[in-house]
């Protein structure tokens, strides 16, 4: 499937600024979430009800269809680890404290369907309407879906992941013994995927898969590249992610590639980038595209998503040269 | 199109296991009473799952804690209808649950005591997220690769279900556990009542009357496999799931449009997909949950498609109460037993036609059917539409 847009809403300047993967530099833990103007994406009144996590998506999706010049997408597929935490948090608060009546806005929004609802109802969208949520492999999930789909002679799809991070995140990581050198983030990034290439092309996903509750990392990462032709050297860049990221050699993606990169420029541990929430991984395939767009050696760079140990993601993002 | 359905387990208000679900819906009877085992301060009408979670750890015997209520009803589920099937190198086997709470039921617990500053117990929030819910169930049952969660609200379980026959059709997966998972909450309880459409009597579908929904509980799931995987396996095909279809309503956040738009759709295409016509529907098992807007908006949708021959149709909802992102698996597996029985399940609670549409459904148990197809609809917030078509092996 081609890519035919792509849009990040981060706690870098990723929107609208394509060559950002040449000055972004690892996030330190003082950034915050850069916005966008919402309002040149989203009518005042809604965004006046909206979260954080329902105007990054549909302001990034709002975005990619400027950009693909497409009015009507084929379907909307949406990943999320943990949904609309935001609105979770506010209704929990208050039916918990409040007796009697309670105001439903933030139990409506709530569900982690509101954001592919929400995209669906701002462009008045009558299509397959998806949400997946496998926590760290919600956003590869929803690719695969667009795959299927795409098989299924639909086009032009929205996919893309969002998080949102809370200030309670911190607080139960820290009681979970869950903390990480990572600061915890918000981001959504989404994409316009088509059957064929167009003008509008800037990149292939090649193949992407999920293995959950994986036995066999070496094993998964090998029949993966064997199965798209590919030997481990004719990978050029590797964006990996691994939660606990101790030592380096602890990493699967050092792991597995140590022996034949000897440069770190070619491993990247993209959640120093974007930070650390479930769906960075989407994060990592806008950084690919943008790589891709800027440097023609670039053929085929690899997505390896272990930002939970149990769950292994691999997306194959492949230039429109190779 | 077609995949093949092997195998069903159920656990909601009318019974812990198909047998039991089944002989409470040949004797009308419904599980829907006052709050028992969900900690709440009131006495609302319920489809609780007849078990605490006591009662349930015991039953699956489940020792690895915390655990949420939702993981334990979609794991009493998904055992009965995994069976005694094996794991063997030579099928590719994925797990897809729905839930749209996840563990909601252990984290407002946990939420109550942190706002009361009583010692919280954070452990419980690893079982928070939804994808958790699902590994929880599919690491019981030895499957390992493709496992997904679903969540699209009231239409979850009916998507689980799509989505993997989709996988099967374009051969990804030889065989896959399709279904939904959701335990009640106050979480839900609440909101439900924010929103007004909670019915402090029991839920009347389709009824003039009808002035909101009981929420219930449960889980549902059922085996998909494709030719290869039934001529290995030997599994008998109960029946099959020959349709689907998708569709955005594209109205409002949680109100269906009078017009009954992305319900028309989802209804038309999945008759499509299934290659049947309108005409071959022996009957509609509905979403009909009893509130004013949906069950006008579906009988508009049922009108649009079906015209003047609408076929016998029901809302099993009076007997589990609305389940949430396990209702479309529920009412997938009664669809099923509707088609292996032979049998038509009547809609509780019914009295009076709705003015506008006039639509009567079947009231009482139709047995010695010929159910050749069914279609099932499952329509949630956010105006997502989904509706499945399962048909007789033939």
């Amino acid at each position: 499937m081609y890519i035919n847009a792509a849009s990040t809403i981060s706690h870098q300047p990723t929107f609208r600024n394509a060559g950002f993967s040449e000055l972004i530099e690892p996030l330190d833990n003082s950034s915050e979430l850069i916005s966008p103007n919402y309002k040149e994406y989203i009518d005042a009144g809604l965004l006046r009800r909206m979260s954080k996590i329902l105007r990054m998506s549909v302001a990034a999706a709002k975005d990619c269809l400027t950009q693909a010049e497409t009015a009507q997408p084929g379907a909307i597929i949406v990943g999320t680890g943990l949904g609309c935490l935001q609105d979770t948090e506010k209704f929990l608060n208050t039916f918990l404290s409040i007796e009697g009546l309670l105001p439903p806005t933030s139990f409506i929004q709530s569900t982690h369907n509101t954001i592919a609802g929400q995209i669906s109802l701002s462009i008045g969208n009558h299509g397959y309407n998806m949400t997946h949520t496998q926590n760290t492999l919600s956003f590869e999930h929803a690719l695969i879906d667009t795959s299927l789909l795409l098989g299924e002679g639909k086009d032009n799809i929205i996919t893309g992941a969002a998080d949102e991070f809370i200030a309670f995140l911190d607080e139960a990581a820290e009681h979970l013994n869950a903390s990480s050198k990572h600061h915890l983030t918000s981001g959504a990034s989404f994409f316009i995927l088509g059957k064929n290439k167009t003008e509008k092309s800037v990149a292939r996903v090649k193949d992407v898969r999920t293995a959950g509750l994986i036995q066999d990392i070496d094993a998964a990462i090998d029949s993966f590249l064997l199965d798209n032709f590919l030997n481990i050297s004719e990978v050029d860049l590797v964006l990996y992610s691994d939660f606990s990221e101790k030592e380096k050699m602890d990493s699967v993606a050092h792991q597995y590639f140590n022996e034949h990169y000897h440069a770190d420029s070619k491993l990247i541990n993209y959640t120093k980038l974007s930070g650390l929430y479930p769906t960075n991984s989407a994060f990592a395939m806008h950084y690919a595209v943008d790589r891709i767009q800027r440097e023609p050696k670039l053929k085929n760079v690899l997505i390896l998503n272990g930002l939970n140990k149990i769950n292994l993601g691999l997306t194959l993002i492949e230039s429109l040269e190779a | 199109m077609a995949v093949r359905i092997t195998g069903l387990g159920i656990i909601s208000a009318i019974g812990l296991t198909v047998a039991e679900n089944l002989f409470s819906l040949e004797n009308s009877r419904s599980g829907i009473a006052p709050v028992k085992y969900l900690d709440s301060k009131n006495d609302f009408l319920v489809g609780e799952v007849k078990c605490s979670n006591a009662e349930l750890l015991g039953y699956l015997n489940i020792k690895s804690q915390p655990v949420s209520r939702t993981s334990l009803l979609g794991l009493a589920a998904a055992r009965e209808a995994w069976g005694r099937n094996r794991h063997t190198p030579e099928l590719r086997t994925g797990f897809i649950s729905a839930t749209s709470v996840g563990g909601m039921d252990t984290t407002e617990r946990f939420y109550k005591d942190y706002l009361d500053q009583n010692n919280p117990d954070y452990a419980v929030l690893r079982c928070h997220d939804s994808g958790n819910t699902t590994e929880r169930i599919a690491a019981e049952l030895g499957i390992t690769g493709y496992i997904n969660t679903l969540s699209t609200a009231c239409s979850s379980g009916a998507n689980a279900i799509m989505l993997g026959a989709r996988l099967i059709e374009q051969g990804k997966l030889d065989r896959v556990l399709v279904g939904g998972t959701d335990a009640l909450t106050n979480f839900t309880i609440n909101g439900f009542r924010s929103l007004m459409i909670y019915d402090d009597q029991w839920c009347r579908p389709f009824d003039e009357s009808r002035t909101g929904l009981n929420l219930g509980e449960g889980a549902a799931f059922l085996l998909l496999e494709s030719d290869k995987s039934a001529r290995i396996s030997g599994n008998p095909t109960i029946c099959c799931l020959s349709g689907w279809a998708n569709a955005a309503d594209a109205y409002h956040q949680t109100a269906s449009s009078p017009e009954g738009t992305g319900a028309t759709m989802a209804i038309q295409n999945a008759i499509e997909v299934s290659g049947l016509s309108a005409l071959d529907i022996s009957y509609v098992n509905a979403h009909g949950t009893g509130t004013k807007n949906n069950d006008l908006s579906e009988s508009t949708a049922m009108i649009n498609v079906f015209g003047d021959n609408i076929p016998d149709f029901s809302s099993t909802k009076p007997f589990t109460g609305h389940t949430l992102a396990a209702a479309g698996a529920i009412e997938a597996v009664f669809s099923a037993l509707a088609i292996q029985k032979g049998l038509i399940f009547p809609n509780l609670n019914f009295n009076t036609p709705i003015a506008e549409t006039g639509l009567v459904p079947i009231t009482e148990l139709q047995k010695d059917q010929p159910v050749v197809a069914v279609l099932s609809n499952s329509f949630g917030f956010g105006g997502n539409n989904s509706s499945l078509v399962f048909s007789v092996n033939r």
